[in-house]
């Protein structure tokens, strides 16, 4: 059962990651296009210009809904692909909780440097 | 007397690369799964640089973007890009398959058999077209767009 509430939040954070991810994939990389139709985004990957958005809650919000869906998504995903081996329930165990620890430390990172930005602190 | 053997479709961890008897959807999956690792290998990567390279401040970051600028990088960057395309789109076929969205009523099991998959199997192809023409979209705009 618990696997089954497991895998539905798979589809639900796919779905609001393929929005999210497609708003970022179309921000960084079809910037000729976007030019093309009179959006300019270019040097989406300049300091200056990353800077900026750090530096607006909307953007650190989004960045950081993005990462827990991302985070769970994928780390779930590999727990599956793992589990297919069908290993003993101490390995699955052991499996499931080095995810866990992992997924919590990168959101922790992940996090923290965002809200770091956003606080504006003074950086070098 | 001759037992009757099941129908051997049993492929075990070797039916991650190869597909056997089976037909599209499989290989669809097979690659599914491999552009997920991939994205994830990537994921690891760029949280690695958005944390600890970035706040470090302008220099370490502008040296960062500026080694992601060699060839090699760019390169695993459009494949990431159409990694992300395939396995958004495909996905979504796979939710709607799995919660039974748009596939159809059920038709009665009579020779030859349609099921809901292969009924959906046109629909699939355009799907994987519709793949293909976004991923040359991103190759246009990472030729196009300062390589």
């Amino acid at each position: 059962m618990r696997n089954t509430y497991l895998q539905f939040l798979q589809l639900v954070t796919g779905i609001f990651i393929a929005v999210l991810l497609g708003i970022h994939m179309v921000i960084m990389h079809l910037d000729a296009i976007l030019g093309f139709f009179g959006v300019d985004v270019t040097e989406a990957t300049s300091w200056e210009s990353m800077i900026e958005r750090a530096g607006q809650g909307v953007w650190a919000g989004l960045y950081i809904a993005l990462l827990a869906f991302v985070l769970y998504h994928a780390l779930n995903g590999l727990r599956g692909i793992i589990l297919e081996l069908t290993p003993s329930a101490t390995t699955e165990r052991i499996v499931t909780w080095v995810i866990i620890a992992f997924g919590i430390i990168a959101f922790i990172g992940g996090t923290y440097v965002p809200l770091a930005l956003l606080a504006g602190q003074e950086l070098s | 007397m001759k037992q009757i053997q099941p129908r051997q479709n049993y492929l075990g961890p070797g039916g991650w690369v190869w597909a056997g008897k089976y037909k599209l959807e499989r290989y669809l999956y097979l690659l599914h799964r491999i552009t997920g690792l991939g994205i994830l290998l990537f994921l690891l990567i760029h949280l690695v640089m958005t944390t600890i390279f970035r706040i470090q401040g302008q220099d370490v970051w502008e040296a960062t973007i500026a080694l992601l600028h060699n060839p090699w990088f760019k390169i695993g960057e459009y494949l990431v890009a159409a990694a992300f395309v395939y396995h958004a789109l495909n996905g979504l076929r796979l939710i709607l398959q799995e919660l039974g969205f748009a596939m159809g009523r059920p038709t009665p099991p009579i020779y030859p058999y349609k099921d809901s998959l292969r009924k959906k199997r046109p629909w699939t192809i355009a799907l994987v077209a519709v793949i293909v023409i976004l991923a040359l979209v991103f190759f246009y705009d990472f030729i196009a767009g300062g390589w």
